[in-house]
């Protein structure tokens, strides 16, 4: 009985589960109003993250592209990062911020990316848009660095310490930074401050990420953070970052330099997480959690009592995605008296080996783990097929989806992206409602597995 | 000049020449927008990168081959299940995509003996594949690994595996198209020439610039098969790495999308003499054209006229059901490259749809030549298209749907403007006589979707109609027909399967295909051992 930590041994990857940096950093982008990042490297690196983004949220997202050619891999590419910046403004008159994203390859050729963007700040901003408020931000995510996660993690950090303005008095908000999540995710979040009367300044405002076809008009999904609300993160009474790895790097910047007292985690998936993270939340605002909430998370304990000891005990479970989300699930998962058998983290991050909750699985689980670093997706399969790995379900995102179905094993779809079930992004997974929709999910696909391979099936005719 | 002045391109007066309005009277080089220039950054315009265009597009469609990318892994991440290049052996080139995995210290200090590593284990992870394709990205074209060395290194050391070299980084090129351009040379440089075929028929072909996208590849093989012509090999959707390495084993090369291939195709005629013959194989008119073309070239008419007749009989009727409820429908024809003159002039003559305007992400201005030949005047046509402008466009121009890709789909959506998507299609395959009817299908339920009809009411403002459950789309669709079309026992709507492929799958295993003997010219039944996994000798 033991819980491992390694990192993958093979020097490649067979079907990566991240993708690189500037995807984090454009996914960060697209939730701020008014802004729309501009991507400093080869077309690509725009095309296929607004695509996956596609996939995931069904709506289209802007972002640009500087269009690095062979010309400028060769000369340097800051004469595009100008022509791009002016561009964006002349055609698009609301927009204010632009974060300037770099990559691998304009990194590797070493543009200088801050030097261009004073340049542009005493001159073109100066002269040509002179009575308008743009701001620009070099966020600097080669792709040979980290993983898609860093990348979210290093922008949200960029964007809060170019805005934050220390101010006279507190806003009396908390910052409540989510981390990578679902719009039904920040729905859900605010609920819950929402009950406590708590008033937040949620970074990153998404909700909207789920935007309507209206009768008139052109409703273009984006973010609702807006430049006031990055400004007063600075005079919040405290933070709280849910994730450790997505968004605590900018809790810690505000409590270092604004002494904004930071908390980070834990993910609030599943009862015991949320409990802490409303436990937080009343510690740092002194407001009391009400009764209505107690109801709520009645509802879930009901909820899970009717599928946790019947049909999920002793589940063998493997989970791969984000960090955070895998962790938070892990834990919740051990909580239902599953066993997750086996985590897949997608980089090579360094702190994993010191993350308590980590650690806590080593010292603390009944049943054999391996949290496996820098994986691909052979290291799951690669165990199913030829290491005689016995799973019951696996949790993770689309990309893994062959896995599942090539080994009849019940997947239920969380995290980014998810294009092979509709509307993924309307379920949560953080607070009791995400705790409802997991422990219900997981007990309808195993439902569904026992129908096809008619392993039992008729134990529901009465349940 | 006809030029077309977007509104919200005014402030970019470069972008004035990149869309024009087919006048009625105009010569079509008066018509003709810039192509294949650089893209101006910041437009927000669709296109995607060279290294995209040389793996995603032509090179993982070859479905027995380890295709490995060489850089930071979003390069992989991002080509790797967002294309529906399907083949008819399990899917390997769709479920299992490889990366180096390029980190900050292989960017120091140099990523060859780690990328020989990775080539190793890839190897060794599917012991069952020999075939590699290698890709170049940007950070390991600008540190200046030599993969090339690598792979020669490898092939030396492990003599039953072979190694294709791509060098298309993202940055060579304005678009995809510079991606298609380097693995097309790339491919008959090193690999062509290599192999020596089974040949079975006296007809031999190679079949290029087909990507078996949902089986379109499977359609056309069907077809030809049943010529008697041999394929020799497909570039490159659902083809065999060996076959490919055979192509200068052809009488002729039948082109299907000549923006990505016709490069192979000219060096292929310069280097051994081989014809290159283009063809389309969307719509009816051009399928059968195209079927009657290659048989006028080996003499064998009468064996694509059997097809012509049996295929028109089988599913003419269908189309024509569709054809009767399309007339008049207005669409914006807006894919990557090739469609807009492959689909334009059929969706006209076979459909009755007016196709109000076309665009190419990656044309060039040869594209452009074709397409906008094969539009009715008035047609708006716009060359690497940005966000704005397609707004713009779509606003003033009020089309009844797109045909495009995923994403800019989402775009339309919210507008307003049902979409189709024409890269990976929604249930295709649309080529060939009966994917032509899939394809009137999927736009006949696009347009006339009852739930769609009701995006356009306010019901904050307007009267809400109260006395429905429900509309049915013949409702919508018959509404103005004739009786003597409403009534035909002639026309029917579509009545293939979900997916076609696997009866002809099935029908292939049934050694049903005949072949006129190289030598004697009689025609007999090849075996479909012989079809499908003939053994490719290696030549020096």
């Amino acid at each position: 009985m033991s819980c491992e930590l390694k990192a993958k041994d093979r020097t490649g990857v067979i079907n990566p589960i991240f993708t690189c940096q500037p995807a984090g950093a454009q996914f960060v982008s697209i939730g701020v109003k008014d802004c729309i990042a501009l991507v400093h490297g080869g077309q690509g690196c725009v095309m296929f993250v607004r695509l996956t983004m596609s996939q995931h949220f069904k709506e289209s997202f802007e972002l640009a592209s500087s269009s690095v050619h062979e010309d400028a891999a060769v000369f340097g590419a800051l004469n595009r990062v100008e022509q791009g910046v002016d561009v964006l403004l002349m055609r698009y008159p609301d927009l204010k911020i632009i974060p300037i994203i770099t990559t691998c390859s304009t990194e590797v050729i070493g543009d200088d990316v801050d030097g261009v963007v004073i340049k542009l700040e005493e001159g073109l901003l100066k002269t040509k848009y002179a009575d308008r408020e743009v701001h620009l931000i070099p966020i600097h995510t080669p792709s040979f660095v980290g993983s898609m996660i860093s990348g979210y993690d290093i922008a949200v950090k960029d964007f809060v310490e170019h805005f934050a303005k220390k101010a006279d008095k507190t806003n009396g908000k908390i910052n409540l930074l989510t981390g990578w999540v679902n719009p039904a995710d920040v729905t859900e979040l605010k609920s819950l401050i929402g009950e406590m009367k708590v008033d937040a300044t949620v970074l990153f405002e998404i909700e909207t990420f789920d935007s309507p076809i209206m009768p008139d008009g052109n409703h273009v999904s984006h973010g609702e953070t807006t430049i006031e609300d990055l400004e007063s993160t600075a005079n919040a009474i405290g933070t709280i970052a849910l994730n450790r790895y997505e968004g605590a790097k900018a809790a810690q910047f505000l409590e270092n330099e604004f002494d904004v007292p930071a908390i980070i985690g834990p993910t609030p998936i599943g009862i015991r997480n949320t409990d802490t993270f409303l436990a937080n939340v009343k510690k740092m605002t002194g407001k009391a959690i009400p009764e209505s909430l107690v109801r709520k998370r009645g509802i879930a304990l009901d909820a899970i009592a009717d599928v946790s000891h019947m049909f999920l005990a002793g589940k063998k479970v493997a989970i791969y995605g984000n960090p955070d989300l895998v962790i938070g699930l892990a834990e919740y998962c051990i909580d239902l008296e599953m066993e997750p058998v086996l985590l897949l983290l997608g980089d090579d991050n360094a702190k994993y080996g010191n993350d308590p909750r980590i650690k806590a699985l080593k010292e603390g689980v009944g049943f054999n783990m391996e949290v496996v670093t820098n994986a691909d997706f052979w290291e799951l399969e690669n165990r199913i097929k030829n290491e005689g790995l016995e799973l019951d379900l696996i949790l993770g995102h689309s990309k893994g989806r062959y896995v599942a179905i090539d080994n009849n094993i019940p997947m239920v779809r969380l995290g980014y992206p998810v294009y092979d079930r509709a509307g993924g992004f309307r379920h949560p997974v953080v607070g009791y409602a995400g705790a409802i929709w997991l422990a219900e999910e997981m007990a309808n696909a195993i439902f569904t597995d026992m129908e096809y391979k008619h392993n039992k099936e008729w134990v529901l005719n009465v349940w | 000049m006809p030029y077309h002045q977007f509104k919200c391109s005014e402030c970019i007066p470069e972008r004035l020449h990149h869309a024009v309005d087919k006048g009625e009277t105009e010569d079509l080089t008066d018509a003709l927008p810039l192509g294949y220039l650089n893209t101006i950054p910041g437009t927000i315009s669709e296109r995607g990168c060279a290294y995209c265009g040389a793996k995603h597009v032509i090179g993982t469609p070859m479905k027995d081959v380890i295709h490995l990318s060489h850089g930071p892994v979003g390069c992989t991440y991002d080509t790797w299940q967002t294309k529906r290049y399907i083949s008819d052996d399990g899917n390997f080139q769709l479920k299992y995509t490889f990366a180096s995995d390029m980190k900050e210290a292989n960017v120091v200090f140099g990523a060859e003996k780690m990328l020989k590593k990775n080539i190793v284990e890839a190897f060794k992870a599917f012991p069952e594949i020999h075939n590699m394709a290698l890709y170049q990205t940007c950070a390991s074209a600008l540190i200046g690994d030599d993969i090339n060395a690598i792979a020669e290194e490898v092939m030396e050391e492990m003599p039953d595996k072979k190694v294709f070299v791509c060098n298309a980084p993202g940055f060579a090129g304005p678009s995809q198209s510079g991606g298609h351009h380097k693995i097309n040379i790339a491919w008959l440089n090193q690999m062509v020439g290599t192999g020596e075929p089974v040949i079975y028929s006296k007809y031999v072909i190679n079949y290029v610039g087909e990507y078996n996208i949902q089986g379109d590849q499977e359609i056309m093989k069907d077809y030809f098969h049943r010529m008697g012509i041999q394929i020799n090999a497909t570039f490159t959707g659902n083809g065999r790495f060996d076959d490919l390495r055979c192509l200068h084993k052809a009488q002729l090369n039948v082109l299907e999308c000549a923006r990505s291939s016709e490069y192979i195709c000219d060096e292929l005629r310069t280097r051994y003499g081989i014809p290159r013959m283009d063809i389309d194989g969307f719509g009816f008119e051009a399928t059968a054209d195209s079927l009657m073309k290659v048989a006028h070239f080996f003499g064998i008419e009468d064996k694509a006229q059997e097809i012509i007749d049996a295929e028109y009989a089988r599913w003419k009727p269908e189309l024509d059901w569709y054809a009767a409820r399309l007339k008049g429908v207005k669409m914006c024809l807006w894919p990557g490259g090739s469609k807009l003159w492959h689909w334009a002039h059929m969706l006209k003559s076979e459909m009755g749809i007016n196709v109000v305007s076309v665009y190419t992400k990656f044309g060039h201005q040869g594209d452009m030549e074709k397409g906008v030949s094969r539009c009715e005047p008035g047609t708006l046509a716009i060359d690497d298209p940005n966000e704005l402008e397609s707004v713009e466009a779509m606003y003033e121009l009020k089309p009844d749907l797109i045909m495009t890709g995923k994403r800019p789909g989402e775009v339309a959506k919210k507008i307003r403007v049902p979409y189709l998507n024409v890269h990976g299609y929604h249930n295709g395959p649309y080529k060939g006589f009966e994917g032509w009817v899939r394809l009137a299908r999927d736009i006949y339920n696009c347009v006339y979707s009852p739930a769609h009809q009701l995006v356009n009411l306010d019901i904050s403002k307007d009267e809400i109609p109260t006395d429905k459950g429900f509309v049915t789309r013949e409702s919508l669709s018959d509404a103005n027909l004739s009786d003597e079309i409403k009534n035909s026992t002639e026309l029917r709507e579509y009545t293939g399967a979900y997916d076609p492929i696997p009866a002809l799958r099935k029908k292939a295993e049934s050694n049903v295909y005949t072949f006129p003997d190289p030598e004697t010219g009689e025609w007999r039944v090849v075996p479909v051992e012989t079809l499908r996994n003939s053994k490719i000798v290696d030549v020096e």
